[in-house]
């Protein structure tokens, strides 16, 4: 497993300039297998986040925590990782750059900020960029596999479900997981298999990139890619016929509109909010119509304290009630 | 002895003719591929403004559809873009400078040109590209007219010349 992780974190720094990444080649294996995101700004030094701690990263590939050891970063290597990362090709990705990331190979994704110019239309175009965000995408196959049981909806159907939880909880790796499971077939339904249609607005949840998914997410599972809620819950409904629509971070009042969309057409919806108890919720006024509607019969709340992608709780959304959980669920 | 002469007269004006055929000919090859790099701008264009395809793909496609004798120098340039990761898109066009100098028969001017569009290549949004493009295009049309001029004005003086010149030699060691 961890080779498998440190081949992806090398896949990644060949997308860095030359210099950068022969100092994050250097950095021991035990932290290449780890690294969750890599961050490069402008003339300050070279900064990782690893299990949940930052360090700066050394010429030497040392890591330490003190910045003016860590290799500076210059206005040329940001320039040379932006021209690897669009394939020297700004045009190919505006769309993208206009949304501040673009979407490598894999899955990972380059956060992008600088200078943001308007045009007519909104943002047109970045320029000066003085920080780049490599967040390396790590799939996690199986994490859902004990939380299913949860979500089904003897004989034949699932629950609404809400996934909430804090940044960097792992939201959307379980999302993905929860697809992935639920598009290939259950036992617990006699290895029926759901049609599910994922709307990927910022391309996280499949992570595709020219029009293949960077990750599993099962054999029965369209993709719109980069496409809002609210628009693509239309044209899901209207020509993907799907049982199922899973969507990454809810939260506007198009959102809400869009799910009573779906549950107009009697469809499933898996979805996730940030977000750390039930109160969280009620207190955003386009979630709490949906709290107060109970339209999800199953909340799932994550955290970190275990690890990444700990269930904390699993809350009934029609009673507000803990499920008891059996132990180990991840 | 009169054979030897006769066998030696052709061979110095068959000679001196090539030689002037060889001199003429560059300027019409000029023109030729100057056409042919156009059409080549225009294929990679098309690719960039409506395709959107990465620069890479854009250019293999181009020495894909383009006629081979010019397209190539598209492939070269993809292939030194990708192996040499210091390099931008301005190196790669930079290496190819000096071969196509010889093998084309460009002069310095059209290698500027093509040098141009290496500098803003990719680098911006597709409006902008295919302002950039547009610029190109239009200097190229220049240069080939000028390419025709010339080609008009020296391909049958330096074909005329050689034969000339062949006479003359041998009238004078005659």
């Amino acid at each position: 497993m961890e080779e498998k992780d440190i081949g992806i974190y090398e896949n990644v720094i060949e997308y860095i300039s030359l210099e950068l990444s022969n100092a994050l080649n250097k950095i021991p294996d035990k932290y290449k297998a780890n690294v969750e995101e890599i961050r490069l700004r402008s003339s300050f030094p070279l900064n990782i986040y690893c299990m949940n701690k930052d360090f700066f990263v050394t010429r030497e590939g040392l890591l330490t925590k003190d910045k003016d050891k860590g290799m500076i970063v210059g206005k040329k290597d940001i320039m040379k990782t932006f021209q690897l990362i669009s394939n020297y090709s700004v045009y190919a990705f505006e769309e993208e750059i206009k949304n501040g990331f673009i979407t490598l190979k894999g899955g990972h994704r380059v956060g992008i900020s600088g200078k943001v110019l308007y045009g007519t239309g909104g943002i047109e175009n970045i320029k000066n960029i003085s920080s780049l965000n490599i967040r390396i995408a790590r799939e996690k196959i199986g994490v859902s596999n004990k939380l299913i049981k949860y979500i089904i909806d003897y004989p034949s159907s699932i629950h609404n479900t809400l996934i909430i939880s804090p940044p960097q909880c792992g939201k959307t790796t379980i999302l993905r997981d929860l697809i992935r499971n639920l598009s290939n077939g259950l036992s617990y339904l006699n290895n029926k298999g759901f049609k599910v249609g994922v709307i990927d607005e910022r391309s996280e949840i499949a992570g595709m990139y020219n029009g293949v998914p960077q990750h599993d997410i099962g054999p029965r599972t369209d993709v719109l890619d980069g496409c809002n809620k609210r628009d693509g819950t239309m044209m899901l409904l209207r020509a993907m016929s799907p049982e199922i629509i899973a969507m990454d971070e809810i939260g506007s009042i198009d959102d809400v509109e869009a799910i009573h969309e779906i549950l107009k057409a009697g469809v499933k919806i898996i979805a996730t909010v940030h977000g750390s108890s039930v109160e969280d919720l009620i207190s955003r006024r386009s979630l709490s119509i949906l709290v107060n509607e109970r339209i999800f019969k199953r909340y799932i709340f994550l955290d970190n304290s275990l690890g990444v992608g700990t269930v904390k709780k699993i809350i009934d959304g029609e009673t507000f009630n803990p499920i008891s959980l059996e132990k180990g669920v991840i | 002895m009169i054979a030897l002469k006769l066998i030696g007269g052709s061979l110095i004006i068959f000679s001196s003719t090539m030689l002037g055929f060889y001199y003429g000919n560059r300027y019409s090859k000029r023109m030729e591929n100057l056409i042919l790099l156009e059409n080549c701008i225009k294929i990679l264009e098309t690719e960039i403004v409506y395709g959107a395809y990465p620069l890479p793909e854009a250019l293999f496609n181009v020495y894909r559809k383009g006629n081979k004798k010019v397209s190539y120098i598209f492939e070269k340039i993809r292939v030194h873009l990708l192996t040499d990761k210091e390099a931008d898109v301005f190196n790669s066009f930079s290496t190819i400078a000096q071969e196509i100098k010889e093998k084309l028969n460009f002069k310095t001017e059209d290698i500027e040109l093509l040098l141009s569009l290496g500098r803003t290549l990719g680098s911006s949004d597709r409006k902008d590209q295919e302002k950039n493009f547009k610029i190109i295009l239009n200097q190229l049309q220049v240069l080939q007219k000028e390419a025709k001029k010339e080609r008009d004005k020296n391909e049958r003086m330096y074909k005329n010349l050689g034969i000339l010149m062949g006479i003359a030699i041998l009238i004078i060691l005659l």
